[in-house]
Protein backbone atom coordinates (compact mmCIF):
# COMPACT_ATOMS: atom_id res chain seq x y z
CA UNK A 1 0.00 0.00 0.00
CA UNK A 2 2.64 2.57 1.54
CA UNK A 3 6.29 2.16 0.93
CA UNK A 4 9.14 3.58 2.03
CA UNK A 5 12.66 2.34 -0.03
CA UNK A 6 15.61 3.53 2.09
CA UNK A 7 15.16 7.05 1.76
CA UNK A 8 17.82 9.42 2.85
CA UNK A 9 17.37 13.19 3.48
CA UNK A 10 19.85 16.11 4.23
CA UNK A 11 18.70 19.42 5.28
CA UNK A 12 22.35 20.72 4.74
CA UNK A 13 25.43 19.31 4.46
CA UNK A 14 25.77 18.74 8.65
CA UNK A 15 22.23 17.25 9.39
CA UNK A 16 21.20 14.45 7.89
CA UNK A 17 17.54 14.23 8.71
CA UNK A 18 16.96 10.60 7.60
CA UNK A 19 19.59 8.37 7.20
CA UNK A 20 18.22 5.53 5.27
CA UNK A 21 14.39 4.66 6.14
CA UNK A 22 12.58 1.63 4.70
CA UNK A 23 8.97 0.82 5.96
CA UNK A 24 5.91 -0.86 4.48
CA UNK A 25 2.59 -0.23 5.29
CA UNK A 26 -0.28 -2.71 4.71
CA UNK A 27 -3.86 -1.14 3.53
CA UNK A 28 -6.61 -0.33 6.38
CA UNK A 29 -3.60 -1.00 8.54
CA UNK A 30 -3.18 1.87 11.58
CA UNK A 31 0.20 2.50 12.87
CA UNK A 32 2.33 4.50 14.86
CA UNK A 33 5.62 5.86 14.30
CA UNK A 34 6.96 6.61 17.79
CA UNK A 35 10.40 8.82 18.46
CA UNK A 36 11.22 11.46 20.26
CA UNK A 37 11.48 15.26 19.18
CA UNK A 38 13.72 15.78 16.57
CA UNK A 39 14.13 12.43 15.57
CA UNK A 40 12.97 13.17 11.60
CA UNK A 41 9.21 11.61 12.32
CA UNK A 42 8.10 15.11 11.05
CA UNK A 43 10.42 14.85 8.10
CA UNK A 44 9.53 11.37 6.85
CA UNK A 45 5.97 12.49 6.62
CA UNK A 46 6.70 15.01 4.60
CA UNK A 47 8.41 12.61 2.34
CA UNK A 48 5.00 10.55 2.03
CA UNK A 49 3.40 12.93 -0.73
CA UNK A 50 6.17 14.55 -2.11
CA UNK A 51 6.13 17.65 -0.35
CA UNK A 52 10.34 16.68 -0.50
CA UNK A 53 11.96 14.69 -2.16
CA UNK A 54 14.27 12.59 -1.00
CA UNK A 55 18.17 12.60 -1.72
CA UNK A 56 17.99 8.79 -2.32
CA UNK A 57 15.29 6.14 -2.03
CA UNK A 58 12.02 5.97 -3.34
CA UNK A 59 8.42 6.17 -1.98
CA UNK A 60 5.34 3.73 -3.32
CA UNK A 61 1.94 4.06 -2.90
CA UNK A 62 -0.33 1.20 -4.32
CA UNK A 63 3.05 0.06 -6.12
CA UNK A 64 3.40 2.87 -8.12
CA UNK A 65 6.18 5.25 -7.42
CA UNK A 66 6.03 8.35 -6.40
CA UNK A 67 7.26 11.06 -9.45
CA UNK A 68 7.33 14.45 -9.12
CA UNK A 69 6.03 16.19 -11.46
CA UNK A 70 2.82 18.16 -11.31
CA UNK A 71 0.25 15.60 -12.44
CA UNK A 72 1.06 12.53 -10.20
CA UNK A 73 1.95 14.89 -7.13
CA UNK A 74 -1.85 15.58 -7.56
CA UNK A 75 -3.00 12.53 -7.98
CA UNK A 76 -0.82 11.15 -4.49
CA UNK A 77 -1.57 14.03 -2.63
CA UNK A 78 -5.13 13.15 -3.22
CA UNK A 79 -4.50 9.51 -2.20
CA UNK A 80 -2.08 10.37 0.89
CA UNK A 81 -3.39 13.28 2.89
CA UNK A 82 -1.00 14.98 5.85
CA UNK A 83 -2.58 16.56 8.68
CA UNK A 84 -0.05 18.80 10.41
CA UNK A 85 0.72 18.99 13.89
CA UNK A 86 -0.53 22.39 14.33
CA UNK A 87 -3.55 23.10 12.78
CA UNK A 88 -2.88 26.98 12.19
CA UNK A 89 0.08 26.30 9.87
CA UNK A 90 -2.88 24.46 7.55
CA UNK A 91 -5.60 26.32 8.00
CA UNK A 92 -5.49 29.43 5.85
CA UNK A 93 -9.43 30.35 4.33
CA UNK A 94 -11.37 33.56 6.47
CA UNK A 95 -13.80 31.09 7.10
CA UNK A 96 -14.13 27.08 7.68
CA UNK A 97 -15.88 25.71 4.65
CA UNK A 98 -13.58 27.12 2.37
CA UNK A 99 -10.86 25.71 4.15
CA UNK A 100 -12.43 22.61 3.58
CA UNK A 101 -13.24 22.54 0.13
CA UNK A 102 -9.40 24.06 -0.67
CA UNK A 103 -8.07 20.75 -1.16
CA UNK A 104 -11.38 19.17 -3.47
CA UNK A 105 -11.52 22.16 -5.22
CA UNK A 106 -7.64 21.88 -6.33
CA UNK A 107 -8.59 18.35 -7.23
CA UNK A 108 -11.31 20.21 -9.93
CA UNK A 109 -14.58 18.51 -8.93
CA UNK A 110 -17.30 20.29 -10.06
CA UNK A 111 -18.55 22.98 -7.09
CA UNK A 112 -21.89 20.94 -6.06
CA UNK A 113 -19.61 17.47 -5.49
CA UNK A 114 -17.89 20.01 -3.20
CA UNK A 115 -20.30 20.93 -1.71
CA UNK A 116 -20.92 17.80 -0.62
CA UNK A 117 -17.63 16.78 0.80
CA UNK A 118 -17.87 19.90 2.35
CA UNK A 119 -20.32 18.99 4.09
CA UNK A 120 -19.91 15.61 4.90
CA UNK A 121 -16.29 16.05 5.86
CA UNK A 122 -17.42 18.49 8.89
CA UNK A 123 -20.17 16.27 9.71
CA UNK A 124 -17.41 13.67 10.33
CA UNK A 125 -15.24 15.59 13.00
CA UNK A 126 -18.18 16.74 13.95
CA UNK A 127 -18.29 20.68 13.56
CA UNK A 128 -21.34 20.90 11.01
CA UNK A 129 -22.92 24.02 12.30
CA UNK A 130 -19.43 26.34 12.35
CA UNK A 131 -19.18 26.62 8.09
CA UNK A 132 -19.48 30.43 8.11
CA UNK A 133 -16.90 30.69 11.55
CA UNK A 134 -13.38 32.30 10.98
CA UNK A 135 -10.73 29.64 12.10
CA UNK A 136 -8.64 32.20 14.75
CA UNK A 137 -12.17 32.36 16.18
CA UNK A 138 -12.05 28.64 17.23
CA UNK A 139 -10.09 26.64 19.97
CA UNK A 140 -7.64 24.30 19.43
CA UNK A 141 -9.22 21.08 19.72
CA UNK A 142 -11.91 22.54 16.64
CA UNK A 143 -8.97 23.85 14.67
CA UNK A 144 -7.67 20.45 14.76
CA UNK A 145 -10.94 18.84 14.21
CA UNK A 146 -11.34 21.32 10.65
CA UNK A 147 -7.40 20.51 9.66
CA UNK A 148 -8.19 17.11 9.50
CA UNK A 149 -12.24 17.67 7.99
CA UNK A 150 -9.57 19.42 5.36
CA UNK A 151 -7.89 16.44 4.56
CA UNK A 152 -10.90 14.38 4.63
CA UNK A 153 -12.78 15.60 2.01
CA UNK A 154 -10.19 14.78 -0.16
CA UNK A 155 -11.17 10.87 0.21
CA UNK A 156 -7.29 10.18 1.08
CA UNK A 157 -6.57 6.29 1.16
CA UNK A 158 -4.02 7.24 3.55
CA UNK A 159 -4.22 9.55 6.01
CA UNK A 160 -1.43 10.90 7.48
CA UNK A 161 -1.16 12.81 11.19
CA UNK A 162 1.80 14.16 12.56
CA UNK A 163 1.26 14.73 16.73
CA UNK A 164 -2.42 14.66 16.56
CA UNK A 165 -2.69 14.63 20.07
CA UNK A 166 -0.47 17.55 21.01
CA UNK A 167 -1.95 20.57 22.87
CA UNK A 168 -5.42 19.06 23.14
CA UNK A 169 -7.34 18.55 26.55
CA UNK A 170 -7.98 14.84 27.51
CA UNK A 171 -11.46 15.09 26.43
CA UNK A 172 -10.19 16.05 22.91
CA UNK A 173 -7.42 12.73 22.81
CA UNK A 174 -10.41 10.58 23.45
CA UNK A 175 -12.99 11.86 20.58
CA UNK A 176 -9.80 12.21 18.42
CA UNK A 177 -9.24 8.45 19.00
CA UNK A 178 -12.69 7.66 18.88
CA UNK A 179 -13.12 9.64 15.58
CA UNK A 180 -9.49 8.04 13.88
CA UNK A 181 -11.15 4.52 14.51
CA UNK A 182 -13.80 5.09 13.09
CA UNK A 183 -12.14 6.76 9.89
CA UNK A 184 -9.85 3.28 10.23
CA UNK A 185 -12.66 0.83 9.88
CA UNK A 186 -14.31 2.18 7.27
CA UNK A 187 -10.77 1.44 5.53
CA UNK A 188 -9.28 4.26 5.63
CA UNK A 189 -4.98 3.83 6.40
CA UNK A 190 -3.27 5.58 9.33
CA UNK A 191 -0.34 6.60 10.41
CA UNK A 192 0.21 8.98 13.26
CA UNK A 193 3.36 10.18 14.75
CA UNK A 194 3.33 10.39 18.13
CA UNK A 195 5.48 9.91 21.96
CA UNK A 196 2.59 9.30 23.73
CA UNK A 197 3.19 5.77 24.81
CA UNK A 198 -0.44 5.49 26.64
CA UNK A 199 -1.96 6.07 23.89
CA UNK A 200 -0.23 4.02 21.14
CA UNK A 201 -1.40 0.35 22.30
CA UNK A 202 -4.89 1.27 22.04
CA UNK A 203 -4.76 2.32 18.54
CA UNK A 204 -1.87 0.76 17.09
CA UNK A 205 -2.11 -2.37 15.09
CA UNK A 206 1.85 -2.06 14.28
CA UNK A 207 4.63 0.40 15.61
CA UNK A 208 8.12 1.55 14.02
CA UNK A 209 10.03 3.08 16.16
CA UNK A 210 12.69 5.85 14.45
CA UNK A 211 15.94 7.24 16.65
CA UNK A 212 17.97 10.02 14.86
CA UNK A 213 16.64 8.88 11.28
CA UNK A 214 17.13 5.51 11.34
CA UNK A 215 14.41 3.20 11.81
CA UNK A 216 15.02 0.99 14.94
CA UNK A 217 12.42 -1.33 15.25
CA UNK A 218 8.88 -2.49 14.15
CA UNK A 219 6.27 -4.83 15.21
CA UNK A 220 3.02 -5.15 17.09
CA UNK A 221 2.96 -3.06 20.86
CA UNK A 222 3.99 -5.92 22.93
CA UNK A 223 6.83 -6.90 20.81
CA UNK A 224 8.04 -3.06 21.04
CA UNK A 225 7.19 -2.46 24.87
CA UNK A 226 8.81 -5.83 25.35
CA UNK A 227 12.19 -4.54 24.55
CA UNK A 228 13.36 -2.33 27.28
CA UNK A 229 16.69 -1.83 25.33
CA UNK A 230 14.83 -0.23 22.12
CA UNK A 231 12.67 2.03 24.48
CA UNK A 232 15.54 3.48 26.19
CA UNK A 233 17.46 4.53 22.90
CA UNK A 234 14.09 6.53 21.84
CA UNK A 235 13.78 8.33 24.58
CA UNK A 236 10.41 6.45 25.33
CA UNK A 237 8.93 4.87 27.82
CA UNK A 238 6.81 2.20 29.28
CA UNK A 239 3.20 2.80 29.12
CA UNK A 240 2.46 3.49 32.71
CA UNK A 241 -0.22 0.59 32.88
CA UNK A 242 3.10 -2.00 31.75
CA UNK A 243 5.48 -0.38 34.19
CA UNK A 244 2.83 -1.37 36.86
CA UNK A 245 2.74 -4.43 36.53
CA UNK A 246 6.26 -4.62 35.99
CA UNK A 247 6.66 -3.41 39.76
CA UNK A 248 4.06 -5.47 40.83
CA UNK A 249 6.26 -8.87 39.52
CA UNK A 250 9.12 -7.64 41.24
CA UNK A 251 6.75 -7.85 44.67
CA UNK A 252 6.86 -11.86 43.97
CA UNK A 253 3.90 -11.91 41.51
CA UNK A 254 4.68 -14.00 38.02
CA UNK A 255 3.86 -12.03 35.05
CA UNK A 256 4.76 -14.78 32.90
CA UNK A 257 6.24 -12.62 30.52
CA UNK A 258 2.90 -11.31 29.25
CA UNK A 259 2.92 -7.57 30.39
CA UNK A 260 -0.80 -5.30 30.13
CA UNK A 261 -0.44 -2.52 27.53
CA UNK A 262 -3.88 -1.02 27.62
CA UNK A 263 -6.27 -0.54 30.88
CA UNK A 264 -8.99 -3.26 28.87
CA UNK A 265 -5.66 -6.21 29.19
CA UNK A 266 -4.32 -5.19 32.50
CA UNK A 267 -8.08 -5.37 34.04
CA UNK A 268 -8.27 -8.74 32.95
CA UNK A 269 -4.86 -9.90 33.67
CA UNK A 270 -6.03 -8.12 37.27
CA UNK A 271 -8.84 -10.27 37.51
CA UNK A 272 -6.48 -13.21 36.58
CA UNK A 273 -4.00 -13.01 39.35
CA UNK A 274 -6.77 -12.36 42.25
CA UNK A 275 -8.70 -15.84 41.03
CA UNK A 276 -5.39 -17.78 40.85
CA UNK A 277 -4.55 -16.15 44.95
CA UNK B 1 -11.19 44.71 27.04
CA UNK B 2 -9.34 43.33 24.09
CA UNK B 3 -9.95 45.38 20.69
CA UNK B 4 -10.95 42.54 18.21
CA UNK B 5 -11.56 44.05 15.12
CA UNK B 6 -12.58 40.60 13.05
CA UNK B 7 -14.82 39.83 16.00
CA UNK B 8 -17.15 43.09 16.37
CA UNK B 9 -17.20 42.50 12.03
CA UNK B 10 -18.89 38.97 12.72
CA UNK B 11 -21.07 39.96 15.86
CA UNK B 12 -23.03 43.05 14.69
CA UNK B 13 -26.47 43.68 13.51
CA UNK B 14 -25.25 44.31 10.22
CA UNK B 15 -22.92 41.33 9.38
CA UNK B 16 -25.75 39.91 7.37
CA UNK B 17 -26.69 42.68 5.53
CA UNK B 18 -25.80 42.75 1.91
CA UNK B 19 -21.73 43.28 1.33
CA UNK B 20 -21.78 45.00 -2.30
CA UNK B 21 -24.54 47.55 -0.79
CA UNK B 22 -22.42 48.53 2.17
CA UNK B 23 -19.19 48.22 -0.22
CA UNK B 24 -20.51 50.66 -2.45
CA UNK B 25 -22.58 52.71 0.08
CA UNK B 26 -18.41 53.14 1.70
CA UNK B 27 -16.60 53.86 -1.33
CA UNK B 28 -19.12 56.24 -2.84
CA UNK B 29 -19.05 58.32 0.33
CA UNK B 30 -15.50 58.80 0.41
CA UNK B 31 -15.64 59.32 -3.32
CA UNK B 32 -18.00 62.31 -2.52
CA UNK B 33 -16.43 63.42 0.78
CA UNK B 34 -13.63 63.76 -0.31
CA UNK B 35 -14.79 65.29 -4.12
CA UNK B 36 -16.81 67.97 -2.36
CA UNK B 37 -14.13 69.02 0.26
CA UNK B 38 -16.61 71.17 2.40
CA UNK B 39 -16.57 71.28 5.78
CA UNK B 40 -20.02 70.98 7.06
CA UNK B 41 -20.15 67.89 4.89
CA UNK B 42 -17.98 66.27 6.07
CA UNK B 43 -19.01 67.31 9.60
CA UNK B 44 -22.78 65.97 8.78
CA UNK B 45 -21.34 62.82 7.27
CA UNK B 46 -19.10 62.12 10.41
CA UNK B 47 -22.40 62.14 12.40
CA UNK B 48 -24.23 60.29 9.71
CA UNK B 49 -22.01 57.17 9.87
CA UNK B 50 -21.40 57.03 13.35
CA UNK B 51 -24.78 56.80 13.78
CA UNK B 52 -25.20 54.20 11.63
CA UNK B 53 -22.14 52.72 13.47
CA UNK B 54 -23.14 52.63 17.20
CA UNK B 55 -27.03 52.89 16.43
CA UNK B 56 -27.89 50.56 13.51
CA UNK B 57 -24.88 47.89 13.61
CA UNK B 58 -25.06 48.59 17.58
CA UNK B 59 -21.42 48.23 18.00
CA UNK B 60 -20.10 49.26 21.27
CA UNK B 61 -19.55 52.70 21.29
CA UNK B 62 -15.94 51.86 23.30
CA UNK B 63 -14.76 49.60 20.40
CA UNK B 64 -15.70 51.66 17.79
CA UNK B 65 -13.52 55.04 19.75
CA UNK B 66 -10.89 52.55 19.78
CA UNK B 67 -11.32 52.00 16.20
CA UNK B 68 -11.08 56.00 15.81
CA UNK B 69 -8.24 56.22 18.07
CA UNK B 70 -5.72 55.09 16.01
CA UNK B 71 -5.99 56.61 13.05
CA UNK B 72 -6.41 59.48 14.86
CA UNK B 73 -3.29 59.37 16.63
CA UNK B 74 -1.59 59.94 13.22
CA UNK B 75 -4.26 62.22 11.54
CA UNK B 76 -3.70 64.28 14.51
CA UNK B 77 0.65 64.08 14.05
CA UNK B 78 0.08 64.90 10.58
CA UNK B 79 -2.42 67.83 11.28
CA UNK B 80 0.40 69.85 13.29
CA UNK B 81 3.32 69.51 11.06
CA UNK B 82 0.80 70.26 8.17
CA UNK B 83 0.12 73.32 9.95
CA UNK B 84 3.24 75.04 11.04
CA UNK B 85 5.74 72.98 8.88
CA UNK B 86 3.82 73.50 5.08
CA UNK B 87 2.02 76.66 2.88
CA UNK B 88 3.02 79.74 2.03
CA UNK B 89 1.03 82.86 2.42
CA UNK B 90 0.48 85.62 5.33
CA UNK B 91 1.72 84.85 7.96
CA UNK B 92 -1.10 84.73 10.98
CA UNK B 93 0.65 83.34 14.29
CA UNK B 94 4.45 83.19 15.41
CA UNK B 95 5.57 80.79 17.67
CA UNK B 96 9.04 82.67 17.95
CA UNK B 97 10.71 79.51 17.83
CA UNK B 98 13.15 78.93 15.22
CA UNK B 99 11.09 80.81 12.98
CA UNK B 100 8.59 78.66 12.71
CA UNK B 101 5.29 80.18 11.80
CA UNK B 102 1.94 79.63 10.56
CA UNK B 103 0.38 80.86 7.64
CA UNK B 104 -2.99 81.21 5.74
CA UNK B 105 -1.84 78.58 3.29
CA UNK B 106 -0.95 75.74 6.22
CA UNK B 107 -4.24 76.93 8.42
CA UNK B 108 -6.16 76.28 5.80
CA UNK B 109 -4.17 73.21 4.59
CA UNK B 110 -4.66 71.35 8.63
CA UNK B 111 -7.92 72.35 8.65
CA UNK B 112 -9.33 70.85 5.35
CA UNK B 113 -7.09 67.51 5.85
CA UNK B 114 -8.12 67.22 9.35
CA UNK B 115 -12.00 67.58 8.28
CA UNK B 116 -11.42 65.48 4.79
CA UNK B 117 -10.24 62.20 6.84
CA UNK B 118 -12.64 62.49 9.97
CA UNK B 119 -15.21 62.50 7.26
CA UNK B 120 -13.78 59.44 5.93
CA UNK B 121 -12.97 57.24 8.92
CA UNK B 122 -16.20 56.42 9.91
CA UNK B 123 -17.03 55.41 5.99
CA UNK B 124 -14.11 53.21 6.25
CA UNK B 125 -15.23 51.94 9.77
CA UNK B 126 -18.53 51.16 8.18
CA UNK B 127 -17.38 48.53 6.40
CA UNK B 128 -14.33 47.32 8.06
CA UNK B 129 -16.43 47.00 11.54
CA UNK B 130 -19.68 45.29 10.11
CA UNK B 131 -18.58 42.99 7.53
CA UNK B 132 -16.14 40.21 7.45
CA UNK B 133 -13.58 40.25 5.56
CA UNK B 134 -14.91 36.73 3.96
CA UNK B 135 -17.78 38.74 2.53
CA UNK B 136 -15.50 41.86 1.31
CA UNK B 137 -12.89 39.25 -0.63
CA UNK B 138 -16.10 37.38 -2.48
CA UNK B 139 -17.11 40.74 -3.61
CA UNK B 140 -14.22 41.81 -4.97
CA UNK B 141 -13.45 38.40 -6.76
CA UNK B 142 -17.06 38.92 -8.13
CA UNK B 143 -16.45 42.34 -9.24
CA UNK B 144 -13.61 41.19 -11.44
CA UNK B 145 -10.72 42.72 -9.04
CA UNK B 146 -7.40 40.70 -10.15
CA UNK B 147 -6.89 37.33 -8.70
CA UNK B 148 -3.64 38.17 -7.33
CA UNK B 149 -4.29 41.11 -5.15
CA UNK B 150 -7.30 39.07 -3.46
CA UNK B 151 -5.18 35.95 -2.91
CA UNK B 152 -2.86 38.21 -1.55
CA UNK B 153 -5.09 40.08 0.60
CA UNK B 154 -6.37 36.56 2.07
CA UNK B 155 -2.69 35.75 3.05
CA UNK B 156 -2.09 38.49 4.41
CA UNK B 157 -5.25 38.72 6.74
CA UNK B 158 -4.38 34.80 7.84
CA UNK B 159 -1.20 35.73 8.30
CA UNK B 160 -1.95 38.81 10.85
CA UNK B 161 -3.82 37.02 13.22
CA UNK B 162 -0.80 34.63 13.43
CA UNK B 163 1.75 37.17 13.64
CA UNK B 164 -0.50 39.04 16.27
CA UNK B 165 -0.86 35.86 18.79
CA UNK B 166 2.82 35.64 18.13
CA UNK B 167 3.75 39.08 19.08
CA UNK B 168 1.24 38.27 22.11
CA UNK B 169 2.70 35.68 23.25
CA UNK B 170 6.39 36.45 22.92
CA UNK B 171 5.40 40.01 24.10
CA UNK B 172 3.71 38.17 27.54
CA UNK B 173 7.07 35.98 27.85
CA UNK B 174 9.28 38.94 27.88
CA UNK B 175 7.46 40.69 30.31
CA UNK B 176 7.10 37.94 32.57
CA UNK B 177 11.07 38.22 32.46
CA UNK B 178 11.11 41.75 32.97
CA UNK B 179 11.85 42.66 29.61
CA UNK B 180 10.32 45.57 29.64
CA UNK B 181 11.10 46.95 33.04
CA UNK B 182 13.43 49.78 31.87
CA UNK B 183 13.77 51.99 28.77
CA UNK B 184 16.98 50.06 28.33
CA UNK B 185 15.39 46.31 28.46
CA UNK B 186 12.39 47.95 26.55
CA UNK B 187 14.48 48.55 23.17
CA UNK B 188 16.78 45.01 23.92
CA UNK B 189 13.42 43.24 23.81
CA UNK B 190 11.63 44.79 21.26
CA UNK B 191 14.72 44.48 19.21
CA UNK B 192 14.76 40.74 19.91
CA UNK B 193 10.97 40.38 19.48
CA UNK B 194 11.30 42.38 16.04
CA UNK B 195 14.05 40.18 14.76
CA UNK B 196 12.54 37.07 15.96
CA UNK B 197 9.07 37.63 14.75
CA UNK B 198 11.18 37.89 11.55
CA UNK B 199 12.67 34.74 11.41
CA UNK B 200 9.58 32.75 12.92
CA UNK B 201 7.75 34.22 9.92
CA UNK B 202 10.22 33.04 7.35
CA UNK B 203 9.57 29.51 9.27
CA UNK B 204 5.73 29.64 9.26
CA UNK B 205 5.55 30.44 5.53
CA UNK B 206 7.70 27.73 4.81
CA UNK B 207 5.12 25.47 6.73
CA UNK B 208 2.18 26.70 5.01
CA UNK B 209 3.53 26.18 1.75
CA UNK B 210 3.86 22.74 2.48
CA UNK B 211 0.58 22.26 3.77
CA UNK B 212 -0.75 24.28 0.97
CA UNK B 213 1.02 22.26 -1.46
CA UNK B 214 0.10 18.89 0.17
CA UNK B 215 -3.56 19.62 -0.35
CA UNK B 216 -2.63 20.15 -4.27
CA UNK B 217 -1.92 23.83 -4.40
CA UNK B 218 -0.74 24.89 -8.10
CA UNK B 219 -0.07 28.33 -7.26
CA UNK B 220 -3.78 29.44 -7.24
CA UNK B 221 -6.26 29.48 -4.81
CA UNK B 222 -9.89 28.25 -5.96
CA UNK B 223 -12.88 29.96 -5.07
CA UNK B 224 -15.26 28.46 -2.89
CA UNK B 225 -19.53 28.83 -3.21
CA UNK B 226 -21.36 27.52 -0.61
CA UNK B 227 -24.43 26.01 -1.48
CA UNK B 228 -27.60 28.77 -0.83
CA UNK B 229 -29.24 28.56 2.31
CA UNK B 230 -32.86 27.05 2.39
CA UNK B 231 -34.82 30.10 3.56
Amino acid sequence: MLEVKNIKYAYNSEYQALKGVSLKIEKGEMVALLGKNGAGKSTLFLHLNGIYEPDEGQVFIDGEELKYDKKSLLKFRQKVGIVFQNPDDQIFAPTVEEDVAFGPLNLGLSMEEVQDRVEEALARVGMSGFEKTAPHHLSGGQKKRVAIAGILAMKPEIMVLDEPTAGLDPQGVVNLQKLLRQLNDEGITIVISTHEVDLVPNYAQRVFVLVDGLLIAEGTPKEIFAQPEILEQANLKLPIVTELFQELEQEGFDMENDYPLTIAEAKDKFLDLLSKN
Amino acid sequence: MKFDMDYIAHHNELTEFNPYFKLFLSIILLIVTLALDNLYFDVFIFVVMSIVILAIAKINYRSYLKFLSIPMAFLIITCIFLLFFFGKGDVIYETGIFGIVVTTDSYHYAVYTFMRVLGCLPCLGFLALTTPIAKVLNCLRTLKVPKILVEIALLMYNSIFIFLNEIDTMQKAQNSRLGYHSYWTSFKSLGALASTIFLRSLDKSETLQHSLDSRGYDGELPVYKPRKMEE
